[in-house]
C-alpha cells in the first residue's frame, strides 16, 4: 500500500495542525493524481479529489486501521472517477483478448520487440512518450485501466487491487497482464515510427 | 512468436515479472527463454513498460479546494 497515504492519515489523526497541512497536500496529490490517470481530465480529477477527501474527513473516526482506510480511499476515488464524466474519456467496456494482443510472427510487433530500445526514464521524461503512455492508458477499457493504474502506478499489491476492484486476485492478474501488453504494444508504435524517422534522416 | 510454447509463455510474463509465478512454471519459462530471442525481447519491453508506469507522475497538482481544507484541517486529535 502507498506508505504516504498511511502516514498522512496518521498525521491528520494526531491533530498536529502544522503537519496536517503537509498531510493534506500529500493526500490531494495522491487522489488528484489517481483521478488524472483514470479520467484524463483536470476538472474531473479535482472533483474526484474534493469529493473523496471530504468523505475521508467523515470516515477518519470509523477506521482505526490506516491500511483499511487507504483501501477505502481508493475505492471511493475509483467510484468518483467513474461517476464524474464531464470531460473524461472512457473507452467502451470490452474484453481484451490475449490472442489478439500477442505479437504475430514476422509482424511489425515482432520486429518492434526485437529492436525495442526505450529506457523507462525516456518514457517518463520525453513529452512525446509521456503523451503516448497517457493516451494508451486512457484507451484501455476502464476495468483494465483501473487495475493497471492501481497495481503499476499506485503500486498496490495484487490483494489490495482485488479488494479495491471487488474482484478475485486471479481476475486481477489476468486483467493486469492484458492491460500491460496493450500499453506496451501502443508504445511499440513509437519505436516503429522512430526507426522509420531515423531511416529517413540517414537514408 | 506464434509458436504454441511462446503463446503459453506469453500468458505468464506478468506473473513472472511480479514474482507471482509458481516455481514449476517459472522453471518452464526460464528454460524457454534460454532459446527464444523474441520472447526475451518481449519480456524486456514489457518490463520497461511496467517500470515507466511506476515512474510516471502527474504534473501540476492544484491546491486542495477550500471545502476540503475546511473538512480535514478542522479535525483535532480529540475527535478520535
Amino acid at each position: 500500500m502507498n506508505a504516504q497515504i498511511e502516514k498522512a492519515i496518521e498525521i491528520l489523526k494526531s491533530g498536529n495542525r502544522q503537519a496536517a497541512e503537509r498531510a493534506l497536500e500529500t493526500l490531494q496529490g495522491v487522489v488528484y493524481g489517481f483521478g488524472m490517470k483514470v479520467c484524463g481530465s483536470p476538472e474531473d480529477a479535482q472533483d474526484t479529489a474534493q469529493e473523496t477527501l471530504i468523505r475521508l474527513a467523515r470516515q477518519l473516526r470509523e477506521f482505526p486501521d490506516a491500511r483499511a482506510l487507504s483501501v477505502w480511499l481508493y475505492k471511493v476515488a475509483k467510484t468518483q472517477c467513474l461517476m464524474s464524466r464531464r470531460k473524461s474519456k472512457f473507452a467502451p467496456s470490452q474484453m481484451l483478448s490475449l490472442d489478439d494482443l500477442m505479437p504475430k510472427e514476422s509482424g511489425p510487433l515482432h520486429t518492434a520487440a526485437k529492436s525495442w530500445q526505450i529506457a523507462p526514464e525516456e518514457i517518463v521524461l520525453k513529452q512525446e512518450l509521456r503523451g503516448l503512455l497517457e493516451d494508451a492508458i486512457l484507451a484501455l477499457p476502464k476495468h483494465y485501466r483501473l487495475v493497471l493504474i492501481l497495481r503499476d502506478m499506485e503500486q498496490l499489491d495484487t490483494r489490495e487491487v482485488a479488494e479495491v476492484m471487488g474482484i478475485s486476485e486471479e481476475t486481477t492478474k489476468t486483467r493486469l497482464h492484458r492491460a500491460r501488453v496493450f500499453v506496451r504494444n501502443a508504445l511499440g508504435g513509437y519505436v516503429r515510427h522512430r526507426k522509420a524517422r531515423e531511416a529517413k534522416t540517414h537514408g | 512468436m506464434a509458436d504454441r510454447r511462446c503463446k503459453r509463455i506469453f500468458a505468464m510474463l506478468s506473473d513472472y515479472l511480479n514474482t507471482d509465478l509458481p516455481v514449476k512454471n517459472c522453471r518452464e519459462l526460464e528454460r524457454h527463454l534460454e532459446g527464444c530471442a523474441p520472447c526475451i525481447a518481449y519480456l524486456e519491453s514489457l518490463k520497461t513498460t511496467v517500470e515507466a508506469c511506476r515512474r510516471y507522475q502527474v504534473r501540476k497538482i492544484p491546491a486542495p479546494s477550500k471545502r476540503v481544507r475546511e473538512a480535514l484541517l478542522k479535525l483535532r486529535s480529540a475527535d478520535f
